[in-house]
Order: structure tokens, then sequence, then C-alpha cells
């Protein structure tokens, strides 16, 4: 299936995508109503998106009490609203932690890929978010792209 | 959610002395005049920092202030002010930076922060949204910049939130400490961290959950996309991408304006050598971008090999760069990354700490000064130990750094030596950049509301040395030449004014005003779409017109003439050696009379009733009459509507 991939490389951390997804699900901008979330690094510069893989098995789906998970004939993972309780533990569980609850409706925001058309690759400034096919069902885990980037970039912290 | 669109729409005041937080609504009023940003700053300080106000005491007010298209996907940047009566130069201080923490600020729900008071012990503020605490800073204190930064950060057991701090610097007391936010974007200038410090204040950390809505989105969007392909496609957009303000550096030089060993000549032997070609070949393996701006222009350096390998960090900028470089003749660029990594972590503003040390190092070459009374250092051009050691000295202020601590014009008064080659205007030391061969940027220096600085009013259609342009812009062909001085006056007021509604819509001016993607018909443009207030091309002009008298009002009321209006004595005297300004002198009289004239202001540098009145300024007219002797007495003041 199509997935968002991330090149840490290329990612300024500008946060364009956070912005676009905000607008573009809510009508307004805010990072904490963003299905995408930079997660961002001063010390040594890194700044790496983390956006749901849609993995198969998905952790988040298998620990949620409430069954409000679910996936869909496309393989995107997605929550009844109806069902959820609110409890968190998504976020918990996540592997790469790309759960978070909205601030006001306290349910999981979860990419959907804009229905095919990510907007945040298509405005991301640097390119370094592409909607490609990929058969990996498990991500990259995020302390694992960071040990590899720096040693890459040769900077030891 | 905001009463207004495009606003957070609440200002934060908090006393510390008191312990007491007010949160007030933003008036449309002020909107509407005032757009956001250095706009609102200046106008709480001409009203809340009167003349007998110490810089360093309690009275003086620290300010937070950020704009209406911060916060959203507008993709030039998203800065803050900070300001408050200057230590460095006793009149209004002011600077700028970039990063994540205004759009921070605005999802935490605040357009300005207000610091009042001084905390009775070392103290820094959390906000989470409504949720204010003044925590104990304690374990804070002597921490450097980036120390600071990460203790904050494990103790609030949150990576994301955003921290502004000062370094030991500003604990010190150094009068140009800055405050950093993202470790290396300082707002540097004109000592606001050493304001921060002495209200015992070591950082603000912020957190939003919020959300900013605009007025017409479908409007928005269309000016955003259109924008965005013209950044893509704009000549200057790769140059920027791959080194940022370090290409000045080459071109600053191929101009002949690259200041070097103290502003003794234009160019530097070993410009390829430190230039941000070099930077961009061998050290960068990374573009970092502030927030939501398309034009990742900062950059992450690793040195690899060589003296200081392994030392890593975001930047440097041209300024940051340049100073350490040619103004103080170092070839060395490994030296250079280390003398700004340590100006970051201590929390000093790079420029005025370099001018302080180019000012001794030409002192000791002519012999003013002894190696006794420098601790023993050999103040040789480019000589790395001293450098390192000096600013070591300045950020504690230990021996010889002492003196150097409270600025070139003070250390001069003090030493009662080198008075004539301290280069500032108004006490804030002169940028990198020879006004000698930038007539326009000369004058903006000279003129600029906080003193020597380019950020006022960056007049960059002079490098283009196109007679036409000046000609359709100004109607002066001269004007746009860069080593002309015809014109000047209506160049530096168009920029000024350009400038100010920048600032005050907090965008960056790299893009803005360099690339020129907001023209002042764009900016109402866009303004318009966000808050859904109605503005023009000429509202937006009237907007920087009120800000720069409104801050011009502020100096006058503080004191400052037209005596203060002048540059050194260096750029008036004594002509450019060498490059490709040769001969050049700066022409300070006919520049300063064309500009006031056309300011609308009077030989004294005092704008007059008229102008004032006009843009709606009649209690600022009315208060300056009082302060200012000898000015005609007017009876009548127009009727319209006062701000």
């Amino acid at each position: 299936m199509k997935r968002i991939l991330i090149d840490v490389d290329r990612c300024s951390g500008c946060r364009q995508c956070e912005m676009v997804c905000s607008f573009n699900k809510e009508d307004a901008f805010g990072s904490s109503f963003s299905r995408i979330t930079v997660m961002k690094e001063d010390n040594f510069g890194l700044d790496l998106p983390i956006v749901c893989w849609h993995c198969h098995p998905c952790k988040a789906m298998e620990n949620c009490p409430s069954e409000a998970l679910e996936r869909s004939k496309d393989g995107l993972v997605f929550s009844k609203e109806e069902k959820c309780v609110g409890c968190g533990k998504c976020l918990e569980t996540c592997i790469i932690g790309a759960i978070r609850l909205h601030p006001e409706r306290n349910t999981p925001l979860i990419c959907n890929h804009c229905g095919g058309k990510p907007l945040c690759v298509q405005e991301c400034p640097t390119k370094a978010l592409t909607y490609m096919e990929t058969e990996t069902q498990q991500p990259k885990l995020p302390n694992q792209i960071i040990k590899e980037t720096l040693r890459r970039w040769k900077i030891i912290v | 959610m905001s009463e207004y669109y495009g606003y957070a729409g609440k200002i934060l005041r908090i006393n510390l002395t008191r312990n007491k937080v007010k949160i007030h609504h933003i008036e449309k009023e002020l909107i509407t005049a005032f757009l956001g940003g250095r706009g609102f700053n200046s106008k709480t300080l001409y009203h809340e920092v009167p003349k007998h106000v110490k810089p360093l005491s309690p009275q003086n007010r620290l300010m937070f202030a950020t704009g209406p298209l911060v916060g959203t996907t507008f993709p030039l940047g998203a800065r803050f002010n900070v300001s408050a009566k200057s230590p460095l130069t006793g009149i209004l201080g002011d600077s700028n930076a970039g990063g994540h923490f205004a759009a921070e600020m605005k999802f935490a729900g605040y357009d300005q922060i207000i610091i009042e008071g001084k905390s009775p012990k070392p103290a820094y503020i959390f906000i989470r949204d409504q949720e204010i605490q003044i925590n104990d800073a304690d374990h804070l204190v002597g921490k450097d910049v980036y120390e600071t930064t990460e203790t904050i950060k494990k103790d609030l057991g949150e990576r994301s939130v955003q921290v502004a701090t000062v370094g030991p610097a500003a604990e010190n007391r150094v009068l140009y400490a800055g405050i950093f936010a993202n470790l290396a974007r300082p707002a540097a200038r004109t000592g606001m961290g050493t304001v921060m410090a002495s209200k015992n204040l070591k950082a603000i950390a912020l957190k939003g959950t919020s959300s900013i809505k605009i007025a017409d989105p479908k409007r928005f969007w269309k000016i955003v996309q259109e924008i965005k392909e013209e950044t893509y496609v704009h000549p200057q957009y790769w140059p920027r991408r791959l080194m940022g303000t370090t290409r000045i550096l080459m071109l600053a030089d191929r101009l002949g304006i690259l200041p070097t060993r103290h502003f003794t000549s234009g160019t530097f032997e070993h410009a390829a050598k430190v230039s941000g070609e070099r930077l961009a070949r061998e050290y960068n393996v990374k573009n970092r971008a502030c927030f939501a701006c398309i034009v990742p222009c900062s950059r992450i350096y690793v040195i690899k090999e060589g003296e200081y390998a392994g030392l890593y960090g975001e930047g440097p900028e041209y300024e940051a760069l340049s100073c350490f470089t040619a103004r103080v003749g170092n070839s060395n660029l490994n030296l250079a990354l280390r003398a700004v990594d340590l100006a970051n972590k201590v929390g000093l503003d790079a420029i005025t700490t370099a001018e302080c040390i180019a000012w001794a190092m030409e002192l000791y070459e002519k012999r003013e000064l002894s190696k006794k009374e420098t601790d023993g250092l050999e103040l040789q051009w480019g000589d790395g130990e001293a450098i390192l050691a000096l600013i070591e000295k300045i950020a504690y202020r230990k021996g010889f750094g002492d003196l150097l601590a409270d600025g070139v014009k003070k250390a001069a008064e003090k030493l009662g030596k080198g008075k004539e080659i301290a280069l500032h205007v108004k006490g804030l030391e002169i940028i990198q950049a020879d006004p000698r061969g930038l007539k326009g940027y000369g004058l903006g220096y000279a003129v600029a509301s906080r003193g020597a600085d380019h950020l006022r009013s960056e007049p960059f259609i002079e490098l283009s040395d196109d007679p036409k342009k000046g000609m359709e812009m100004f109607g002066v062909p001269e004007a746009t030449l860069r080593l002309a001085h015809e014109g000047k006056g209506k160049l530096v007021r168009y920029f000024e004014n350009w400038c100010a509604i920048i600032d005050s819509l907090e965008v960056c001016k790299n893009l803005a005003e360099n690339m020129e993607l907001l023209p002042f018909n764009r900016a109402a443009e866009i303004a318009e779409a966000v808050t859904g207030f109605h503005f023009s091309k000429e509202s937006m002009f009237e907007v920087g017109e009120r800000v720069v008298n409104l801050e011009r009002a502020y100096l006058v009321r503080e004191g400052i003439r037209r005596r203060d209006d002048y540059l050194p004595q260096r750029f008036l005297k004594e002509s450019l050696p060498n490059g490709n300004s040769k001969g050049s002198i700066f022409e300070m009289e006919p520049m300063l009379n064309e500009y006031y004239a056309q300011r609308g202001w009077d030989e004294r540098g005092i704008p007059t009733d008229a102008t004032l009145e006009k843009i709606g300024l009649v209690h600022v007219a009315q208060q300056l009459s009082r302060h200012v002797k000898n000015s005609p007495v007017k009876k009548k003041w127009s009727s319209r509507t006062p701000i």
C-alpha cells in the first residue's frame, strides 16, 4: 500500500505539514490539531516528522480497550469516534508515537492520507515527505533513525 | 478562541514583584493602527516607560510580541520582537528573532507578553495556555543557554516546549546580552537579555494547544500559493538555501564594503577561506527553517577535521560569521565557528562583542593599549586565543572584559581613549557593512530608532546599482546607486516604513523584503485575508509611518536630537583605502537634511505637530510639545480620532 515516507536529511523542521494538516482537517491552524508532528531536537538540529505508518499489525489497535480502532479496506487504521472512550491507550502503545488526542474532542488524531492525496506531502517545501508504494509493514523506530542520522552527519553526542 | 481573526486575542501581563498575572483582550483600534509585533511593543514602551525609568530597574517593561501572520501556513517566517528600554543605549531597545517560539506563543493564546517588576529570587516562567507558573530557577543560575534550555525541558518533562533564555552574560549584567530561543535564535541586540536578567527572570518556557482562525481562508490560501510559486523560482532561493545570509560575505568583499580589521579596509584578503561558500561545501550537513518558512536558510554545521573537530551547531549567519572573521582580522574558519558558538552559549550579542574586541585590537595596534591593561593578552589581529579569552572575560566581567562589557561607547569614555574610533550610533555598535560603500544603509544606521542597525531600513535595492529603479520608485536615479548620496532620504523613508510593517506582521525581512515577496500591496491583501479588517497599500504605508514616528517621538522624549544622528567620524573623514568602493566617504549633512524633510521632521530631528497629527498621533504631538522647549505653541488640534 501507499505510505508517507520521510527523508530526515531533507526535513527542515518548518512544520508546514502540521499547519496544512490542521487547516485542512479542522479549518484552523494549530499544531495540536495536526495528524503529523515534527519531532525537533535543537541540540543537533535534527527534525523528524512522525505520522501514522498504518502498521500491520497495529499495536494501538490491539491494545484499544473499546475496540474503537479499525482498519479500512485500503488498509488504513482509523478510529470510530462513537466507540472511543478517550483513555489514551493508543498513544501509549503506538510504536512510533504517531497518535495523539484531539485537544477538544479527546479522540485520537490519525492520518488518513487525505483520501489518497496527502496535503502535507504536496506542500512540503523541501520534499522531505513522499507518498509512495511500500510493502514494509513496520516503520523504522525514531530512536534508530536518530542514531543512524547522527552517525552519517558525524555528530557525536 | 480569539475574538479577532489572525490574533490569539490576548495580552498577558506578569508582575514579578507582586507575583500577579493579568490578561487583557486586544482592541480593534490597536490592530488597525499597529498590526502587531514591533508596533504593539513600541506603543507600550512609549506609554508605559517614561523618561525617568532606569533600564535595569523593576519599572522597566520587558515585552514579547508577535504578529497576525504567525502560527499559520504563511510561508515567510514567524518571528517575535522583544522590547524594553535598553541598558546599552539608554533609549529604545528592541530585537527580533525567528525560530519556533513566536508560533508557540500564539498557540498558547497570547499576542503580547509584558513582564513588569522584579522577582525576589531567580525564577523562570512556564506558560501552558491559561496556566501560568512562576517557577524557582535557583538550579539554573549561572548555567549557559544550552544547559538552561535542556534542564527546563527535562524539568517540565516535555521535549516540545519552546524556551527563550538568557545566559551567564546577562546574569553578570553585560549590557549587551541577548535572549536566546531554540538555542541559536537570539534576540540579541540592545541588551534585552540584560533587562530580563535584571528582573531575576532566567527563562520563559511555552507550550500552547489552541489554534488560530483566519477571516478569509480561500483568499489566504490563494495568496500563499502565489508566494510559494514565486519563491521556488526566485534567483535567491538556492543561494539562500545553501548558504543563508553567509552568502553576503563574498558579495560584500567584491563590493569593497566588507568591514575588515575594524573598518580600516573594505576587503579581506582571506574572505574566500571564511566564506559561506566554504561553509556550504565543507561543513554543512543539513538545513533548518523557522516556523512554517519555505526557505530553509539556517544550516547545521559540523567541524569534521582540524581544530575544534567535533564541534557542531546551528548557523552562523552573516553578521556573526563576518564579525568574528573579517572584523577582527581572523582567517581561521574553525576558530570563528568556535567563537560564535561560545558567544551563543554565554548569551552575548555577536555584533557588539566583536566591535568591542576589534576596537581594543585597533587600540593595541596603535600602542594606545598595553599588554598590562589587557591582562597580558596580545591583542593582535586574528589572534584566536585572545578572541576566545575576551569573549569569556566579557561574559563574566573579568579583568579587561569588565571594561568591554559596557559596550564600546562607555568603554571609550571610561578608558579615556579611542573615543573617535568607537564605532556606534546612539550607543549601539555598528553592523558588518561599510556605510561608505552603501550610502542608503549608512543613512539607515544613522537614523534607526535603536541605534546603528540595518534592520530598521535595509534598502537592499541600492545593491542593484540600477538608476532606472531609482527613477521609477523615487524620481531620483541616484537613489538606487550605492555610492551616490542624493535621493537617500526618500529611499530610507520608504524602506523604514516597509520594515516597520514587516516587523509588525512579524515575518522575515530576508524573504518579505530582500526577496521582495511582501510589498505593501500584498501585505495589505494578506492582512485583510487574515484579520478581516480593511487594509490598503496606503494604510499599510501609514502604519509604517506611525510606528517609525512613534519610536522617534520616544527618542525625542529621551533627549535624542540631530547630534545623535551622526555616524562616527571615521566614516565622514577617512575614505575607504581599497576595494570597489575605494575613495568613498559618507556625506552626512545633505543626507540627514533630505531625510528629515522627507519625514516631516524639523531640522533638530523632531517630528512636527502636523506630521504626527496626520497619522493620528495627536496625543503624542501634544505630549512632545510639552517636552520640547522652544516648540511653537499650537492651540488647535485636529479632530481626527486619536490613536
